[in-house]
């Protein structure tokens, strides 16, 4: 018995030394990647929510054909991702409501890299302001176009209103968000001045709760996202 | 002594033993055999048959992770792709399956082409045109293959011979994807081979001319709308630009065109609807999805217990009350039933019409027979038991109109409500067996007032009606869809005559009422094909190719029809609301096409550039 366990760990222990011959000498993921999307009109951040733009990375410097892989924006418009493989990288950021970039950056992520990208919105919301009057919130905005010529178009706009600062499409409550939807279905050179200011009446809100609200208008693009104006917070009285 | 005869005759059995070193393993089914006449190719042509691409009750598109076509040993027939779109709610989370779930059957395809290679060395093995016709079925099948392919990815590899490994070398098989147009003209070019090929009938269950000619009829139909509504909706990217995804929108008529004359090719042949009982056109219609000897069937697939085929359609689309167990999930919507137009369940006044029984909305507002055979309506009967689908209770009628009503919460309502069926007030039942359930109960009941008729098989005893004991026959082509197809064709191409045609063939079949010339137009035939092909996993598709899945899909919540029961008016009234389970759809438009496989992408960096934006 004792002779056939020492011969079982024999082959164990001959099987284990020649096993592992190669070390796995790559480095982990310790690099760093980090920027602003800039909205090209305000120079401030672009507003985006959850689910908006993707800063797509191709890392050149391992594949021909590399496998995208997609850092979501945060709701400031910054975006970071520190687990990343260092390299040479090809950067687009896609999904949200601004003109294609055509042309990649490449850029060579190593620790603390830093990009800033910045994009031209399809619509820019303006005058974005609310009343609230017993239960009823009222909204009122207008919207611009940066470039008219070639906009997509226009869907749709809404109200998004939440109970957290997490607010906008996907994350908002159906009764008081899309539920009011307005239809669109226009190109923007076929809009008359009175259909670009937008007014939401958004009833039964309900008492002592505060909410958070932005507005949004849908663009029928490759991605069919929404321009988002800012953040306001609602105490309903 | 004895020792040495012994060692003799071992010696002598070995030798004699080993005459034939060199024999044919026989577990190994050789080219010979397999050619070596009609019982070898039958059994070589069963395979393939097996593993066409056929999404009858047993395909699951997706869904909790598992997904896939000709899946043995599926039961849940309830995650079916109409439930991800509308047509019917179900177990799915919303509109999850436009990622696809990995289908690529070129293993299944160089079978195929192993036929078309090899066969033909064979004359001999064959009588008269055999050789010619079995080649026919052969071409049939690979463009079968090819058109579950390029619906789902658009252009891909076309692969016409065998391809063989290691006398290949990878560089060489590491083929790059074709045009979405090209792969179009390749099914195409098959079909008409596979026409010209075969004869006109053929042993149920396999292909003849028509049933190459049904398929042609579809695919150049898909083809043609991709050209011209792909060409207005689309996700740009590499593979748009170099033509991998996406057909010139002025190739449209040519594909209609093709569409048309498969389609036209049909008349005078044995085809027909089926029309065995006119006088009962409910019966008729049930029947057409159950009768075997339908002259309306092109190709269907068979399943039986003794094979182990047996699907479990009777138990998971009905009521557990009316089959072995309570397995169903999936309900049509309201949406879906009102294609046939608004149901009489309002005054002028946004009120509430009053109904003495549960099945007087449907027996006494004129619908249409078709469909009262494809959607079980509050009411209706199966196996002796009722649809006794309730929401809830009201003591006395509510006082305001019925927008108000429904824009209530459940709780803050003047209803009763449980969610356990077994729960009287009063010594009466509050909800039904049949539903509706509130969210948070087990969901096997309706969440939308409506349960699936078409192909329930009502002649079977309840006990017969566990999982795998369906063996009701997939129809998987069928006259009703050449004709709607030929309408289809014929509206893209300016010719509404012809159309009006085909649709009142329908029509009549039906039940329905006459359509006038002035009527026809591309939207009328759509929604007559929705109507007459529901629940046959032509929805899905249809919307796609049509390329309004991203419009009707765009955060959708979908309705239901719930009855009440008022106690003080001894009456039922039925509300529209949302479906219980509230659930949100949304289409993105990347999903007109699925992304290659991820694996085959590892293996083959040649089918780069994926579809767009994955």
């Amino acid at each position: 018995m004792k002779k056939l366990m020492s011969r079982i760990l024999l082959g164990v222990g001959l099987l284990a030394s020649a096993a592992c011959t190669k070390i796995d000498n790559y480095d982990g993921p310790n690099a760093s990647f980090e920027g602003r999307l800039i909205d090209a009109v305000t120079g401030q951040n672009f507003q985006t929510a959850t689910g908006n733009i993707q800063v797509r990375l191709f890392q050149v410097s391992w594949s021909a054909t590399p496998a995208p892989q997609e850092i979501p924006s945060k709701m400031d418009g910054t975006f970071k991702d520190s687990k990343l493989f260092a390299g040479k990288y090809k950067v687009i950021p896609v999904g949200g409501a601004f003109w294609p970039v055509l042309d990649t950056a490449t850029v060579n992520i190593g620790s603390a890299s830093k990009h800033d990208f910045e994009l031209t919105p399809y619509l820019v919301i303006k005058n974005f302001t609310y009343v609230i009057e017993n239960k009823t919130l009222k909204l009122n905005f207008d919207i611009d176009a940066p470039i008219g010529a070639g906009l997509p178009t226009i869907i749709e706009a809404q109200p998004y209103v939440n109970t957290t600062k997490m607010v906008g499409p996907g994350a908002s409550i159906f009764n008081y968000s899309d539920a009011l939807k307005l239809v669109i279905n226009k190109d923007w050179l076929n809009m008359d001045p009175a259909t670009k200011s937008i007014e939401f009446t958004i009833p039964d809100l309900t008492p002592g709760r505060t909410f958070y609200v932005r507005v949004g208008v849908r663009l029928n693009d490759s991605f069919k996202s929404s321009n988002l104006s800012q953040i306001v917070e609602v105490k309903v009285p | 002594m004895k020792r040495y005869k012994l060692i003799i005759a071992v010696l002598a059995g070995i030798l004699v033993s080993c005459q034939k070193l060199d024999i044919k393993p026989t577990n190994v089914v050789t080219e010979d055999v397999v050619f070596g006449g009609e019982a070898g190719i039958d059994v070589y042509m069963a395979n393939i048959y097996r593993k066409l691409p056929i999404e009858d009750f047993r395909y699951r598109p997706g869904g909790e992770g598992r997904g896939g076509m000709n899946l043995h040993h599926e039961w849940q027939n309830f995650f079916h792709a109409g439930a991800t779109v509308g047509e019917m709610v179900g177990p799915f989370g919303g509109m999850d399956i436009g990622g696809g779930f990995g289908y690529w059957p070129y293993d299944d395809i160089r079978a195929v082409n192993y036929v078309i290679e090899n066969l033909p060395k064979y004359p001999a093995n064959f009588t008269g045109a055999r050789v010619n016709e079995l080649l026919g079925e052969a071409y049939f099948c690979r463009a079968f293959f090819y058109f579950s392919l390029v619906k789902r990815y658009g252009g891909v590899p076309i692969v016409s011979t065998v391809q063989n490994y290691p006398q290949q070398s990878v560089e060489e098989l590491q083929v790059h994807r074709n045009k979405e147009e090209e792969v179009w003209t390749f099914i195409g070019e098959d079909l008409d081979k596979a026409y010209e090929m075969m004869v006109a009938s053929s042993p149920r269950g396999r292909a003849n001319k028509y049933v190459a000619l049904a398929l042609k009829s579809r695919a150049m139909l898909y083809a043609g709308s991709i050209a011209k509504y792909g060409s207005t909706n689309f996700v740009d990217g590499e593979a748009r630009s170099a033509g991998l995804v996406g057909i010139p929108a002025d190739k449209a008529n040519s594909f209609f065109q093709k569409a048309w004359d498969a389609a036209k090719l049909f008349e005078g042949t044995k085809y027909k609807l089926y029309n065995k009982t006119p006088a009962d056109k409910v019966k008729n219609y049930v029947d057409v999805f159950l009768d075997p000897s339908s002259e309306e069937n092109i190709l269907v697939r068979d399943y039986s217990m003794t094979t182990k085929t047996a699907h479990s359609w009777d138990a998971t689309f009905s009521p557990g009350y009316m089959t072995v167990g309570p397995e169903s999930r999936a309900y049509p919507t309201l949406e879906f039933v009102e294609r046939w137009g608004k149901l009489p369940v309002l005054d002028g006044t946004d009120h509430p019409i009053k109904f003495n029984n549960l099945a007087d909305l449907m027996n006494n507002s004129n619908l249409e027979p078709r469909l009262l055979a494809t959607v079980y309506f509050p009411g209706a009967t199966l196996r002796g038991k009722t649809f006794d689908t309730q929401r809830g209770l009201y003591e006395t009628m509510f006082t305001g109109t019925v927008t108000q009503e429904v824009a209530k919460t459940l709780e803050s309502r003047a209803s009763i409500t449980t969610s356990d069926p077994n729960t009287l007030h009063n010594g009466r039942r509050i909800i039904g067996e049949a539903g509706m359930k509130r969210p948070g109960a087990s969901d096997n009941a309706t969440r939308t007032g409506f349960f699936v008729r078409k192909y329930i098989d009502y002649n079977k005893a309840q006990p017969a009606t566990g999982l795998f004991q369906s063996e009701q026959a997939w129809i998987e082509f069928r006259y009703a869809e050449v004709l709607l197809n030929r309408a289809e064709a014929a509206a893209e191409l300016n010719n509404p005559d012809d159309a009006l045609t085909c649709l009142n063939l329908l029509r009549e079949r039906a039940g329905g009422p006459q359509l006038s010339l002035a009527a026809v137009n591309v939207n009328e035939v759509r929604n007559e094909r929705c109507k007459e092909l529901a629940f046959e996993n032509h929805y899905y598709w249809d919307l796609k190719r049509w390329r309004i899945s991203d419009v009707l899909l765009n955060n959708a919540k979908f309705t239901g029809l719930m009855p009440y029961y008022v106690i003080s008016e001894n009456k039922y009234i039925f509300m529209a609301e949302r479906e219980t389970f509230d659930r949100n759809y949304n289409f993105e438009k990347k999903y007109y096409y699925e992304p290659i496989p991820g694996g085959e992408l590892g293996k083959n960096p040649n089918l780069y550039p994926n579809n767009p934006n994955y």
